[in-house]
């Protein structure tokens, strides 16, 4: 019985070193992203360094960002969190709708609409890209009305993410439906008043997921808002600060930026890891 | 996802003549059974309707047809006419400014639209013969027809899936499917930079593009078309497993009884999936980069003598992104696996260590099949994700090295999908990008169905909707 | 008109709730005023003027009279003062209204190409990228009375890169696109040959920076050993004849070279000052004077390239591209609106403007007067620039695949694909599928 325990323990104590290690690796880049980002830039050089302490701390960085006079970072971030809350409110919306639609109801041409998106999104995206544009220079939604025209696309095509909100709506038991249809309830009643309020997590799951997507949308953003400074979100805007060489020594201010960018993001997932688990769990056993 | 969709493939064709053979038969017998107000509903979309007091549908039809002239004489035409050749109008100059001709790409595109728009009205046409049909079968039967608040009201209740799926089945249509169609046919054109609207025209050049992609002499892109499909089927698999098997890992041991702080473990983790990846993988390619921050450290402290180039050599950039990649992946895998992993009965690992069997052999006998049988469908979404996984890619080494031994500017790390946006956004190279489009699609749609119909989950969980 | 029947159908069929197409309207409207007032020129005000309004209507999102600018963002508040002179000193022009985006010359060419239309109405993009521009329409052909001035008073390497086949498509901004070496003094004590440059960073444990997979700097050590590398271009910017000897003896020697460069622990890839770390010295151009100077401090220098040995003994001195910044201006659908911008080009680009240019952001100059005042004259990196400027060839039009062909070429040395003790064959049947490629891109 003591053998057994000091088994346990030994095995333990590797499985402490090894999440330490785990820890450190994982952690490593987010150490060095903020400690770079209080790299000074008055009294070091503002591009990229082979040391990962600075020698200096500031705020320089950060009141870069936060100065309208120098950058329009400050408008890039709220590009940002508007086309990630309107994304995140239409696309909740609109995948519930074709999830109650999909699971609780049987109608002509179902299967077929089920199988049409499964091949559908079997096309790689960026295929479409030129022509998305078009499509929105016509309605006027590129360059300065990028924002709406960025929303409108995401909206527009997120029908067919509906996996993980039907699959939870799957496991809604039928039962409860039919017996509201005998009490005389409609069908829009008994999706608003039954199924959404049972479906908290789902709706939170997909809610942050939708939020989360627009942070990183470099590609289509790009293509949509070229040339309008404005209009970019925080990922066009600043990528542009590594990429090109127009800006000489704006590393550390990227750093400080993309803190700026992990933060509101990384708080959100923290407080609602919960229902996330719980949308991929039911997201990976659905497929 | 659409559970056996392949099995009706064989009927489906047959099943479609079917319904077109009765189709077109229900059109004759409407027209010869059908009273005055029914035949002239066969010119005037919903006037059946209307007169038998059925205004809602007979509006909404009439307003169809009304809506699909208007946009034709006063939109499409002039886009569709051209759609043969793509437009014939050249640019010219006239003084110093300049008179654009024909716009090759809106014509395409807009023509695209004319034929679906087409299609719309020979559908609606046809359900509005139905609509005349059915009524008069009722009224013939001496039912009453429903009254115009019970149509509305239906879509709330019995059509409440039309209301439902309205607006997002449109949207994908328009933002989605048009393009794509668009996408494709590009593919049969000679639309690249020399052809560039609205300066210059282009026009359909028929299978042109496709024999450049399987010619591997000369100019061909026969060659680094293999290359990089087979580098992408690689890192898909690679990318996958490792994910796959080091999350569970690490997974296992978190949940493992006697460790503490299971909480902060995981929160660590999961701070990958909650920083956008812009900012991390741009910050892990610097970290990376020869001259950054891990080759200086190493060789200020001796370890090394020369930079080792993670990103610049092309076996070595191919392993630093699947090693990249695992860092991305684990924690959403571990998320999965933990939560998946609560649910094997206890018992089953209980009888199995009475029985004698050590950890591994539990692992082999209980963990891993149950693991791969319910996560067989995410496994197979993970894969065809991956073959198609642009970020990690594209913000680690944009697809480089290149190398004189590839064609079209493709790099040692390009995945199909990046090599295909280097095309588009870089080249304006649209002809061959959407070819090498279509063989994505092509790859990823083949792979899907084979390993699909090999999952053991798919055919236990039939019945699961 | 036709945009608007779009909107209203597609918005309809779409269950009207998205946001149709706005601004286009309005544009409409102001065209036929904004019209009026500067046709000064047109003969039959009344025709002209509603010429202008249909056409400006369909060429801009943006409304009539509003002329894009796009330049690097670095000079974007330069650019507006000089706007605002520009509309002083032009009262006929106020109807016009004038908005500078931060678009660097690299990305120029790129979105002009992608959407001609959408794309700035006069915009500042590096020289290698004029051919493509040309191709795509998106670049008019100088204003004759302007080429003619354009031609007199810029240097003849600017007004040839600026020039297609024997057209003018562009205005010279600057004549600074050049390179040569920043170096910090305490490390490297003889910056005149490279194998003493290296030796030194080698021996001090610093990074030598030369980015040898860009076409454009590559060429220092063709160049330098005689190889040759150009194209002739016909009006529209089509290629028709390679002249290459990239596959003789002189190339061997330039790529064993780069390939013996490339295998110094010291070497790193790179033209970039902020990308650099733990730099000794870097092959880069003027507009990184100032972060070079800030990351160098005290021990700042630069001096033209350096000689070095060849594997045939030779000395040679390494030579390059001497590279220009050029304005481009837009076809545009509307005379008057056209020769808007040609004066607006031809004022950003005028002596006095380059000159002030230089003195904001440190910019030189390819105006022939502004070159020679005091204080372009006095400049530490330009004159290292000058120096090296007379063993460089202007660069002529080269077409896009050129560039990422000699990318291919760069990393395949880098990667160790092609290796400095590789054999003289190897060298030259990489040299000749090189050639034979670039060839392939004349017709």
């Amino acid at each position: 019985m003591k053998s057994y325990k000091t088994k346990r323990a030994i095995g333990n104590a590797i499985g402490y070193i090894i999440l330490i290690l785990i820890s450190i690796i994982w952690l490593f880049p987010f150490v060095g992203l903020v400690l770079q980002s209080f790299r000074s830039y008055a009294t070091e050089y503002g591009g990229m360094v082979d040391y990962l302490v600075p020698k200096h701390f500031s705020l320089d960085n950060y009141k870069f960002l936060f100065d309208s006079s120098q950058t329009n970072y400050l408008l890039w971030y709220k590009n940002t969190i508007i086309i990630a809350v309107f994304v995140s409110l239409f696309q909740t919306i609109i995948q519930l709708c074709v999830s109650y639609a999909l699971s609780r109801m049987r109608f002509a041409g179902r299967t077929f609409l089920m199988r049409f998106w499964l091949i559908l999104g079997m096309f790689p995206g960026f295929l479409t890209m030129i022509c998305l544009y078009f499509l929105l220079k016509q309605f006027g939604l590129t360059q300065a009305g990028a924002i709406p025209g960025l929303i409108l696309v995401s909206v527009a095509s997120c029908g067919m993410g509906y996996y993980v909100c039907k699959g939870y709506f799957d496991t809604i038991p039928k039962a409860l439906d039919e017996a509201a249809m005998i009490d005389g309830a409609t069908r829009s009643r008994i999706f608003f008043t039954m199924i959404i309020p049972m479906s908290k997590p789902i709706i939170i799951y997909t809610a942050l997921v939708a939020f989360m997507a627009p942070w990183c949308d470099y590609v289509f953003a790009s293509y949509v808002a070229f040339g309008h400074d404005t209009s970019y979100n925080v990922a066009v805007g600043m990528t542009r600060w590594v990429w090109t060489n127009d800006y000489q020594g704006y590393f550390t201010r990227f750093c400080a930026g993309g803190v700026l960018v992990a933060i509101p993001v990384t708080l959100l997932f923290m407080f609602l890891q919960k229902y996330y688990v719980e949308g991929v769990t039911g997201g990976a056993v659905k497929g | 996802m659409a559970k056996g969709a392949d099995k009706n493939k064989k009927s489906a064709a047959s099943l479609f003549f079917e319904a077109l053979g009765k189709g077109f038969k229900e059109i004759g017998v409407t027209f010869v059974e059908g009273d005055i107000k029914t035949k002239l509903s066969y010119i005037i979309f919903g006037l059946g309707p209307i007169l038998r007091g059925q205004i809602l549908i007979g509006i909404a039809l009439l307003l169809c047809e009304v809506l699909f002239f208007y946009f034709m004489a006063g939109f499409g035409w002039q886009y569709l006419s051209k759609f043969s050749t793509l437009g014939t109008i050249a640019t010219k100059k006239v003084g110093r400014k300049t008179v654009y001709g024909d716009n090759s790409f809106l014509i395409l595109l807009f023509g695209v639209l004319c034929i679906f728009a087409i299609i719309a009205f020979v559908a609606i046409w046809y359900i509005n013969v139905r609509e005349n049909r059915k009524e008069e079968l009722l009224l013939k039967a001496g039912k009453k027809l429903p009254s115009n608040k019970d149509v509305f009201l239906s879509l709330f209740d019995k059509n409440f899936h039309k209301t439902l799926l309205a607006l997002p089945v449109t949207g994908i249509f328009v933002f989605t499917v048009l393009p794509i169609v668009f996408m494709i046919l590009v593919a049969f054109t000679n639309y690249d930079k020399n052809h560039q609207s609205p300066s210059n025209l282009f026009t359909w050049v028929g299978l042109e593009n496709f024999k450049n992609l399987v010619s591997f002499s000369g100019a061909g892109i026969g060659g680094t078309f293999v290359q990089v499909l087979l580098w992408t089927l690689v890192w898909a698999l690679f990318a996958t497993f490792t994910n796959y098997f080091l999350g569970l890992a690490v997974a296992m041991l978190i949940n493992k009884k006697g460790i503490k702080f299971k909480k902060l473990w995981r929160t660590i983790l999961v701070l990958t999936i909650a920083v956008p990846q812009f900012v991390s993988l741009l910050y892990v390619m610097k970290m990376f980069a020869n001259d950054g921050l891990i080759n200086g450290y190493l060789i200020k402290w001796g370890i090394i003598k020369n930079y080792i180039p993670f990103w610049t050599d092309p076996m070595l950039a191919r392993i630093t992104i699947i090693v990249v990649n695992i860092w991305i992946g684990i924690p959403y895998m571990m998320l999965i696996a933990t939560g998946l992993l609560m649910n094997i009965p206890e018992d089953l690992y209980e009888s199995a260590r009475i029985d004698g069997a050590n950890p591994w052999q539990m692992f082999r006998s209980i963990t891993l099949p149950y693991m791969l049988f319910v996560t067989g469908p995410f496994l197979l979404t993970q894969f065809t994700g991956n073959l198609n996984n642009f970020n990690v890619i594209y913000l680690l080494t944009q697809g480089k090295p290149q190398s004189v031994n590839l064609a079209e500017k493709a790099g040692y790390s390009d995945l199909l999908i990046t090599w295909l946006y280097k095309m588009t956004v870089n080249d304006t190279n649209y002809r061959m990008a959407a070819v090498i489009g279509i063989m994505v699609f092509v790859v990823t749609a083949v792979i899907s169905l084979v390993v699909y119909n090999m999952l053991p989950s798919v055919k236990d969980e039939e019945g699961f909707q | 008109m036709k945009k608007k029947l779009v909107s209203v159908l597609m918005t309809a069929a779409m269950g009207a709730t998205l946001l149709a197409g706005c601004g286009a309207q309005e544009a409409a409207q102001t065209a036929q005023e904004t019209a009026e007032t500067v046709a000064e020129t047109a003969t039959e005000v009344a025709e002209t003027a509603q010429d202008a309004a249909e056409a400006v209507e369909e060429i801009t999102d943006y409304g009539t009279g509003d002329i894009k600018v796009w330049v690097a963002d670095n000079v974007v508040d330069f650019t507006n003062e000089q706007i605002k002179a520009f509309q002083d000193a032009h009262p006929e022009f106020s109807g016009y209204t004038f908005t500078v985006e931060a678009v660097g010359e690299g990305d120029a060419a790129g979105n002009m190409i992608t959407d001609v239309e959408a794309g700035a109405d006069i915009y500042a993009f590096a020289q290698d990228q004029i051919a493509r521009l040309v191709t795509a329409g998106a670049l008019e052909v100088v204003e004759d009375s302007n080429a003619e001035a354009v031609k007199a008073q810029n240097d003849a390497g600017a007004v040839g890169a600026a020039t297609v086949g024997g057209t003018l498509y562009a205005y010279p901004l600057t004549s600074d696109n050049g390179y040569f070496l920043y170096y910090d003094k305490s490390v490297v004590t003889d910056p005149s040959t490279l194998e003493g440059i290296i030796a030194d960073c080698e021996a001090a444990g610093k990074n030598f920076y030369f980015e040898i997979n860009s076409g454009w700097y590559q060429t220092a050590f063709f160049f330098g050993t005689g190889a040759e590398l150009t194209y002739d271009t016909d009006d529209s910017g089509n290629f028709t004849k390679c002249n290459s000897t990239y596959a003789s003896d002189a190339g061997v020697v330039a790529l064993k070279k780069i390939a013996e460069v490339a295998s110094s622990k010291s070497f790193q890839n790179g033209s970039a000052v902020s990308n650099a770390t733990n730099c000794g010295a870097i092959v880069d151009g003027t507009w990184d004077a100032q972060a070079a100077k800030d990351m160098f401090g005290d021990n700042y220098a630069c001096a033209k390239l350096p000689t070095f040995e060849g594997a045939d003994g030779k000395t040679y001195q390494m030579s390059g591209f001497g590279g220009f910044k050029l304005l481009g201006v837009k076809p545009q659908e509307d005379d008057l609106k056209l020769a808007v911008c040609d004066a607006l080009a031809a004022f950003l680009s005028s002596e006095e403007v380059q000159l002030a240019r230089y003195n904001a952001v440190g910019w030189g100059p390819s105006n022939l007067n502004a070159q020679k005042s005091d204080a372009v004259q006095a400049d530490e990196a330009l004159s290292a620039l000058a120096d090296q400027l007379q063993y460089t060839i202007p660069q002529g039009q080269y077409p896009g695949d050129y560039w990422s062909l000699a990318t291919s070429l760069g990393d395949s040395v880098i990667s160790g694909e092609i290796k400095a003790d590789s054999s003289d064959e190897d060298f030259m049947k990489a040299l000749t599928d090189f050639q034979t490629t670039c060839e392939s891109y004349a017709q």
